[in-house]
């Protein structure tokens, strides 16, 4: 398996799509992530490792904006985020496609309306949206679960969902948080392939995991978190 | 997203219809009241103007005095009672007041500029009851209540006036207060599904239509219900008013409009306020 790991050479450098300075977080007295300095160009396939507790999962709600830093910047797509309006938040966050570990599915909604409830702010007609969704859980193999609600899934299927509405609208980034938690080896196989894919095309991806199997299954920057720094940076195994 | 909102906004109604129910009753009767006592007010407003202040007593002079006569005995009681304001009525106000409270002398009184009526002054002073040494005066062929009675009923008026008014306006107070806690005790029920539909890119407006919609049927249904009620209770009144001969009550059109544009702007301004407050909390709490 294959990923554009950086850009072209040939092109120059690319813009960032990512960039810490200085960033601490801090939880009262309990200091959770300090000085992290990072740089992430577009079209890289980032691994985020490290032991639990190590901040992969803090990192990245400070890139989606879920959470402010205590200190330093966050840069993402061009806007700094721990300085952004509130009303612009929505605007950066549908630049990003989050893949929660908890999955974060509407739980009153179905598999098939979580999808295109997503796509409609993108500005998508409703047809349009159905057909996209359909096409991603195809692409999954969920498209014969797509009436059903979430709570009648499986882990595994409620997963593949929200994989399926972060992927949906086709973003420029992605952050995956555990995304291959509640999948068996198969499933996260054929999930990593869809992240190659759409890396491939483009996009800038992510994944924070503390499996090193998946880090060994394809060749990609990978960031090792411990006592709230970046211990490594560069080529798995280091 | 308006039929998002339209859709949702329809089921929350739905899901929680008692207390929706409540809500728009809730608005509605004071609301209803508020007209009401504007109306009334507006209805006793003549009577307020024909009476004045308490003091004021009316006395109606003898028609055969000629004016030389009339003016020499008002500028005699002027002297020996420099403390009383005394003020000549004009015809054509008397026949209005007149007109005003027994409607069915109006063609009688058209046209009529102190004819068949006796001229009427009034006059103000401290204590009322030192008028009563006029009534032996032949000048004078009637003179006012001159007792406390009618300045009481006068001030219970006007009081019931303020009381109703007040107690209108914290029965809309705490509905304004009901209506931010639904809307808290709904966010706080939907709190995951309205942190997700953040995560992923919804709009405020999104997120919050929703709950207006959720608000706004009760809303109207109160402004509905308030117009109704006004009217309601208004033609009750007129009939009792028009057993006595007196005028009908008819609220204004503008009132109206007024009570449905509280019923809807009220919750929809308190829920708009919680709906921000949460938005604040949840994103830098």
């Amino acid at each position: 398996m294959e990923c554009r790991r950086h850009a072209d050479p040939r092109i120059g450098r690319t813009p960032s799509v990512i960039r810490l300075r200085g960033l601490v977080k801090q939880y009262e007295a309990r200091r959770v992530l300090h000085d992290i300095d990072l740089h992430v160009e577009a079209g890289e396939f980032i691994f985020l490792t490290g032991p639990s507790g190590a901040g992969k999962s803090t990192l990245l709600r400070l890139l989606y904006a879920a959470e402010k830093p205590t200190e330093g910047e966050v840069w993402v797509a061009g806007s700094r985020v721990d300085q952004l309006a509130r009303s612009r938040l929505p605007a950066l966050r549908r630049k990003i496609g989050v893949i929660f570990q908890d999955f974060k599915l509407l739980r009153r909604k179905t598999v098939m309306e979580n999808i295109t409830f997503v796509l409609r702010f993108h500005g998508l007609a409703p047809r349009e949206a159905h057909k996209r969704a359909y096409l991603v859980l195809k692409r999954l193999g969920l498209h014969h679960r797509q009436s059903a609600y979430p709570d009648a899934l499986s882990g595994g299927e409620q997963q593949r969902v929200a994989i399926a509405r972060a992927l949906a609208y086709q973003p420029r980034l992605i952050l995956a948080d555990e995304p291959t938690g509640n999948l068996d080896a198969d499933l996260a196989a054929e999930l990593l392939s869809l992240l190659c894919d759409i890396n491939y095309q483009g996009a800038t991806v992510v994944v924070a995991t503390h499996d090193h199997s998946l880090l060994e299954s394809i060749p990609a920057r990978s960031l090792v978190l411990g006592g709230g720094t970046i211990e490594y940076d560069g080529s798995w195994p280091p | 997203m308006i039929r998002h909102a339209l859709a949702e906004g329809w089921l929350l109604f739905r899901q929680r219809w008692p207390i929706s129910v409540t809500l728009a009753l809730a608005l509605a009767i004071p609301v209803c009241l508020v007209g009401f006592t504007v109306t009334l007010t507006g209805w006793l407003k003549p009577l307020a103007e024909a009476t004045g202040e308490a003091q004021v007593v009316p006395i109606l002079l003898h028609p055969h005095m000629d004016e030389g006569q009339r003016q020499a005995w008002l500028d005699d009681l002027a002297t020996r009672h420099p403390d009383w304001k005394i003020r000549r009525v004009p015809p054509e106000e008397l026949a209005r007041r007149l007109v005003h409270w027994f409607p069915y002398l109006s063609d009688l009184l058209k046209g009529d500029s102190g004819g068949l009526l006796p001229p009427l002054v009034e006059v103000s002073a401290k204590d009322p009851s030192e008028l009563d040494d006029l009534a032996g005066s032949p000048a004078v062929i009637a003179i006012g209540p001159r007792s406390s009675l009618r300045r009481f009923v006068e001030v219970a008026v006007t009081r019931a006036g303020w009381l109703l008014g007040l107690v209108s306006l914290v029965l809309l107070a705490c509905t304004g207060l009901l209506v931010a806690i639904w809307v808290h005790l709904e966010l706080y029920r939907h709190g995951d599904e309205i942190t997700i539909m953040r995560l992923v890119g919804a709009t405020e407006a999104t997120i919050r239509g929703p709950f207006l919609v959720a608000i706004a049927i009760p809303a109207g249904v109160a402004g509905a219900l308030a117009i109704a009620g006004t009217i309601g209770l208004t033609t009750v009144f007129t009939r009792l008013a028009a057993a006595l001969g007196l005028p009908p009550l008819a609220p204004n059109a503008a009132l109206l409009v007024g009570q449905v544009v509280v019923a809807v702007a009220l919750p929809l301004a308190a829920a708009g306020f919680t709906l921000a407050r949460h938005a604040v909390t949840e994103i830098e709490g």
